[in-house]
């Protein structure tokens, strides 16, 4: 009986173990079918031996080139300053004016810490319009430098404790003659 | 649809609008001596004078009396404050010029006091909006007034007297 196809390939291969490829090649030495399997074999391996390296190197020469053909080459380095960068218009109306705004506050943020103006609008038919746009602290010293007086905005008098005042009745204010002191 | 800008173009734009907003902010700016000379010319002196007067008589030496100048420009208040042993007194003031050269005075008066036999706290606050004129004579009664007519005639008067003048530099 022949062994099986796959225990012949690995005898051809030289993978049997010794008693049992001995075995085989007893067998093989007494049958035609076999020992012809076993040269078909041989001669498809003295074939593939006898390939010429350059009759699959050129093919594989022109893959590769068709290959790297369509591989990017390597872009050349541009400058930040021409760089250009494609944006959705509605995107770059936005940008445009989110950085006019960002501008605009990052101004007045800056002028307005060190804002010392007076702007005087003087009406064609008379008026004047003052607006002061001066630190708080500035207004005092300004206030001080032209008073020479003390620039507390608040003054302080102190009523002797001695003196005992009582509501006679409700606050009043007006010109000084509208309150002449009646004599008795 | 898509639009291209050059990435360095965004520190120039930006440059740009703080630069126009700047000029916003100071291109109608005044010269700072002439600008200081307008609101001098403008600014006022208010002089309030506190007074303690006696009962109604005929007497109108005040037991004690203050008095308080600060100099202001319309629009700015001028605040003074007088305390005493139950009392304390707010005065406020706020004058303002009008169209025809005269002072119009927004005063606000606050006046806390203590009760003297139940401790209780009383507050009062008035608004008084009166037009005067340069040296007028404003009087501000912040207990009220006491007379002849009234009950408690006996008792002390304080009455603060305000008023306005231009403001001249002295010589």
């Amino acid at each position: 009986m022949c062994p099986d196809r796959e225990i012949l390939s690995a005898y051809f291969d030289g993978e049997v173990a010794a008693p049992w490829g001995r075995q085989i090649a007893e067998h093989v030495s007494g049958c035609e079918r076999c020992r012809a399997w076993l040269a078909g074999m041989e001669s498809t391996r003295r074939a593939l031996a006898d390939e010429q390296l350059h009759e699959w190197r050129a093919p594989m020469e022109r893959v590769r080139l068709r290959i790297l053909a369509h591989v990017p080459s390597e872009r050349p380095r541009v400058s930040m300053w021409r760089r250009q960068m494609t944006l959705p218009v509605p995107v770059a109306v936005l940008a445009a004016a989110l950085l006019l705004i960002l501008g605009v506050s990052l101004a007045v943020v800056t002028t307005r810490q060190d804002m010392g103006y007076i702007r005087i609008t003087k009406a064609p038919a008379g008026g004047t319009e003052y607006q002061f746009a001066v630190p708080y602290d500035k207004v005092e010293a300004l206030l001080k430098s032209v008073g020479g007086s003390d620039a507390n905005i608040e003054s302080v008098m102190t009523i002797p404790k001695n003196v005992k005042l009582v509501p006679v009745g409700e606050p009043r204010m007006g010109r000084a003659d509208e309150f002449l002191r009646k004599k008795p | 649809m898509k639009t291209s800008v050059r990435s360095g173009i965004v520190p120039i734009l930006l440059a740009l609008a703080v630069a126009h907003a700047n000029g916003q902010a100071q291109g109608i700016e005044t010269d700072p001596k002439e600008a200081l000379q307008e609101l001098l010319s403008k600014a006022l002196t208010v002089t309030v004078s506190a007074r303690i007067l006696p009962p109604d008589t005929e007497e109108e030496t005040p037991i004690w009396n203050a008095e308080s100048t600060k100099l202001t420009i319309p629009g700015r208040s001028i605040k003074v404050r007088l305390d005493g042993d139950n009392v304390r007194i707010y005065l406020i003031c706020t004058p303002y010029l009008q169209d025809n050269g005269e002072v119009l005075l927004l005063a606000q008066g606050q006046v806390w006091f203590t009760e003297p036999q139940d401790n209780e706290n009383r507050y009062v606050s008035t608004f008084y909006s009166i037009p005067v004129s340069y040296g007028e004579k404003i009087l501000f009664f912040p207990l009220g007034v006491s007379s002849a007519d009234t009950p408690q005639k006996k008792h002390l008067n304080i009455e603060l007297e305000i008023k306005i003048v231009p403001y001249e530099k002295k010589p």
